[in-house]
């Protein structure tokens, strides 16, 4: 097992070491190291000083270890924009995606399974074939237009909930958060809504066709012939079987979750990270882009390790038999 | 003799497809009493297994139980099968293999099978999860192991603690050692009926196996394309068959007697037809040397209790 | 041509309503989208032809300033919407099909020497493919759009615009085609055609486009369509973000961000329309697309 981690550990290096270099890479060569650093005024002294000192002069694999050595200590330059240090930006930014994030995740595995689960359950009945016909729809619907169309019926027309911004957030010191505050709650829903609808619509199908799968098996039948009421045999024999699956595409579907946060901060001018890559790529600002793609990167490979590994927690199984290539 | 426990009466489940309708066990009848080890033989696609989930009511669509009533002590158990199942009657089926929950450990299961039925604190279902398992001859110290660390062997016997778990007056034993080794399957066997003698349990032993009902049966059932064609004792339908069918399942079993042990066993003729094709009359028919009119066109009636054949008809005739 | 007709897959298409309807609704658009000059009654992207005193009206209303009426109203700068709506389509079809184009050229070209040349090729180019699956093509597709721009000089990216759209979705899809074709590949250069084929001194290059080239038709096309709902969508999405075209040649994107811009003020049809028409294009897409993939491969199903 130990072997196991280390071996998905390292996997998990390389895939980031090979994203690092394309971030350098873009860095490097697309952006202007120095520009970043100082801004239009100086001179070509100056600039030629800070080249120097940059180490720009230094053979290629040597700067892009100074650009990972620099990238573990947060490091990723100044923004072209008011030159800020990328950095700050970035930490400013990241409480707001997180918790848009967080919360399309829960709201979309939640509703997702339950409905899986129900319409596995109630096949043929009319609410379920209403669920499947308009998760149809639901696939085919671009994340930006679920948006702009909540934003139409529940801000413009029923003016029920905010339609742009965090609302108010309370400052904890290095953690900004709307979860404490009534327009900040208010503000999450349509977002996390737009956000988690296509990845809830996923997990909904994973997890109906997983558990039609499962409630053909012999257990389960053993489970009903020993009269276990229904609760039973869903909850404690089923639900334990289609969670592996569940959790393989639906951790992998976090990742698409930070990409998609993208397109709903756009629709909502949420005050993240995904708003300020768009603004990046939209003045060509280069070290704002390469450092998002490097946290990007590592999110998501950061959560493929974790998917991988939870296998272990969840299937006895696999933990033997991976305790036994050991011995 | 004592009232039946379980009486079933032109039981028919038949199979709903589009527009056509087959019948997968056609009006069935029989009974078994308390303590009785009553075999089920036929090949598969007899309707042996269909009848034993039909008992319990554990038949889905596009198959439905279409006429006939079930009762268990006299009372009718059709219209709520969940009642009984478990408490009344549990089952046990083919591959030990699959019948278990990988991701829960068998003292998880037994508990919660026995919480199920009995109102009891988890420590008590506990105590009596480790009984049954040392019931079974497995050590009760395994009881929070997974069932991926059992053998098939072992796990049948998981399987068999978990159908006695509450104390069924009936179990239904579904090929419950086709799946098994060989050298394993007398052992299950004889467990099962160690046990069900012990509680007085019935048992209702589905089977292909002629070896099997020999040894482990008080009486047995022979179906043929969903109906009943011989019922009787054991020992005096294997002797004594008044079916032909019943006769050569006999004769086709193959058996360790050294005289014999060159001769070239006997095969029935044909196959068994397609639930969509039954023939008229007598569904053996086609594969029947004693064969005559009436039986290709008239279904034969149960004679002397005993056997659906029109060679009963007149008295004095047998095989 | 009289054979296509006798085939299982026109019998098969016209016992299939979703496909018929999808099928003739993609039709329509795209037929309505290459003559939008004969139907539109204006020119949207000519800027002399515009009165900006024609703005917001709404459909079917007449104008309080200059008298004219419009089917489907105007936007803010008072372009027909009808008009800019067959224009926009243009635009997102020529984005989507261009795109699919590369991807596909990409992919199949890729794959067969990943497939056929295997070793060390074989796994550089799909261990790439394998990361570059794990980033959404979205996001792909936006880094190759903001990276394009950053060496672009200045003065070009805007009249770049559109085609750096069309390389950015395009490298961002290419990988489903690759991994088709190789497995494709793998399965056929085994087979004993070929090596016989080998055996008697044949240029294998030539084996492999004769034999799997035609053998890969039909899952190429397959994800052909389905990839190219996915390209209308993105190249919709990223002109909604404002990434994406110029915003005086509008595509349905840039019109449905108008859109939201003027909602609160109440003028719906200019959001209502380009999305319904977009939400059309891409569900009939996505549907005709199921259907194939269904009726040319039981097996994927």
């Amino acid at each position: 097992m130990i072997f196991i981690i280390l071996n998905r550990f390292f996997q998990a290096v390389l895939v980031l070491l090979f994203v690092a270099l394309i971030s350098f890479l873009i860095f490097r060569f697309v952006g202007n190291p120095v520009e970043s650093l100082m801004g239009q005024e100086a001179t070509l002294a100056q600039r030629a000083a800070l080249e120097e000192a940059l180490g720009l002069n230094n053979p290629i694999y040597i700067q892009y270890f100074d650009f990972l050595w620099k990238a573990v200590r947060f490091d990723f330059g100044n923004s072209y924009r008011g030159a800020l240090p990328v950095a700050e930006l970035i930490a400013s930014r990241l409480p707001a995606t997180l918790e848009l994030a967080l919360t399309s995740a829960v709201f979309a595995v939640i509703f997702g399974v339950f409905m899986g689960i129900y319409t596995a359950i109630n096949r043929g009945s009319v609410i379920t074939n209403f669920i499947l016909s308009s998760s149809l729809i639901g696939v085919s619907l671009p994340t930006f237009l679920i948006g702009v169309l909540l934003i139409w019926l529940f801000s413009v027309e029923l003016n029920w909930l905010p339609s742009f911004g965090r609302g108010e957030v309370v400052d904890l010191g290095w953690w900004t958060t709307g979860f404490l505050s009534e327009s900040g709650l208010k503000s999450l829903v349509l977002p996390a809504i737009t956000l988690g609808l296509y990845q809830m619509t996923l997990i909904m199908r994973l997890t109906r066709s997983e558990m039609l799968e499962v409630l053909r098996q012999d257990y389960i039948r053993l489970a009903r012939a020993l009269g276990l009421t229904s609760k039973a045999v869903y909850f404690f024999h089923a639900l334990p079987n289609i969670l592996i699956p569940v959790i393989t595409i639906g951790g992998l579907q976090l990742g698409s979750v930070i990409a998609f946060a993208i397109i709903t901060e756009t629709v909502f001018q949420w005050p993240g990270v995904g708003l300020l890559f768009i603004n990046a790529v939209y003045f060509v600002d280069i070290p704002v882009m390469s450092a998002y793609l490097l946290l990007v990167g590592f999110a998501f490979v950061l959560i493929n390790l974790i998917v991988d590994l939870s296998y272990f927690f969840i299937d006895p199984r696999l933990r033997d038999s991976e305790l036994k290539d050991k011995a | 003799m004592d009232e039946p426990l379980l009486e079933i009466k032109d039981l028919s489940v038949s199979l709903k497809k589009r527009n056509t309708i087959s019948v997968a066990v056609d009006c069935l009848s029989l009974n078994l009493y308390p303590s009785e080890i009553l075999g089920l033989v036929g090949e598969s696609g007899a309707g042996k297994s269909m009848t034993g989930s039909a008992i319990l009511g554990l038949i889905e669509s596009p198959l439905y139980i279409s006429a006939g009533t079930i009762t268990l002590h006299g009372q009718s158990i059709v219209e709520a099968p969940e009642h009984i199942r478990g408490s009344k009657i549990s089952m046990i089926f083919q591959d030990p293999l699959v019948s278990l929950n990988p991701l829960k450990t068998i003292g998880e299961q037994l508990v919660k099978t026995i919480k199920t039925h009995f109102n009891i604190s988890k420590a008590e279902a506990l105590e009596r999860g480790k009984r049954l398992l040392s019931d079974v001859g497995i050590d009760p110290e395994r009881i929070d192991a997974y069932p991926h660390t059992f053998s098939g062997g072992m796990r049948q016997r998981v399987v068999i603690a978990l159908a006695l778990a509450p104390d069924p007056d009936l179990i239904i034993a579904d090929e419950p050692t086709t799946a098994l080794d060989v050298s394993v399957q007398a052992q299950i066997l004889n467990l099962l009926k160690r046990l069900c003698i012990e509680r007085g349990t019935s048992i209702i032993l589905i089977t292909h196996d002629m070896g099997v009902i020999s040894e482990t049966t008080d009486r047995v059932a022979v179906l043929y394309s969903g109906r009943l064609v011989e019922i009787g004792e054991t020992s005096d339908v294997l002797q004594h068959p008044k079916h032909p069918y019943t006769a050569g399942l006999v004769a086709s079993t193959p058996n360790i007697d050294p005289h014999s042990f060159h001769k070239k066993l006997f095969q029935i003729p044909g196959t068994m037809p397609d639930i969509n094709d039954v023939p008229n009359g007598c569904a053996f028919h086609p594969r029947c040397e004693h064969a005559s009119n009436i039986c290709q066109t008239q279904k034969p009636p149960l004679f002397n209790a005993r056997a659906s054949c029109w060679l009963l008809e007149t008295p004095g005739e047998t095989l | 041509m009289e054979r296509f007709f006798r085939s299982d897959f026109f019998y098969h298409f016209c016992h299939a309503p979703v496909a018929i309807v999808s099928f003739i609704t993609i039709i329509l658009i795209i037929l309505s989208a290459i003559f939008a000059n004969l139907i539109a009654p204006t020119n949207p992207f000519d800027p002399s032809s515009l009165n900006l005193m024609n703005g917001f009206t709404p459909p079917l209303e007449t104008n309080e300033f200059t008298g004219e009426s419009f089917l489907l109203g105007t936007d803010d700068q008072g372009r027909d919407l009808f008009s800019t709506i067959l224009y926009g389509l243009r635009i997102s079809l020529f984005v989507g099909l261009m795109a699919v184009f590369l991807a596909m050229v990409m992919g199949v070209l890729l794959g067969l020497i990943a497939g056929f040349l295997g070793g060390w090729i074989d796994s550089i180019i799909m261990r790439f493919a394998d990361i570059q699956m794990t980033f959404p093509s979205i996001l792909v597709a936006m880094l190759i759009y903001g990276v394009a721009r950053g060496i672009l000089p200045p003065e070009v990216r805007y009249e770049m615009s559109i085609v750096v759209l069309i390389i950015s979705i395009g490298l961002s899809e290419w990988v489903p085609f690759a991994r088709t074709v190789r497995g494709s590949t793998l399965v056929e250069k085994e087979k004993e055609y070929v090596t016989a084929a080998k055996m008697i001194g044949l240029n294998r290059q030539q084996i492999m486009v004769r034999h799997i080239l035609p053998n890969v038709l039909s899952p190429v096309l397959v994800i052909a369509t389905i990839t190219f709902a996915l390209a209308i969508i993105a190249e919709a999405t990223l002109s909604f973000l404002g990434v994406g075209v110029p915003t005086t040649k509008p595509s349905l994107g840039t019109l449905i961000r108008i859109g939201q811009d003027f909602l609160f003020s109440g003028e719906w049809w200019i959001l209502l329309f380009p999305a319904i028409t977009l939400l059309a294009l891409a569900l009939s897409i996505n549907l005709f697309g199921d259907w194939l993939r269904d009726t040319l491969n039981p097996k994927l199903k």
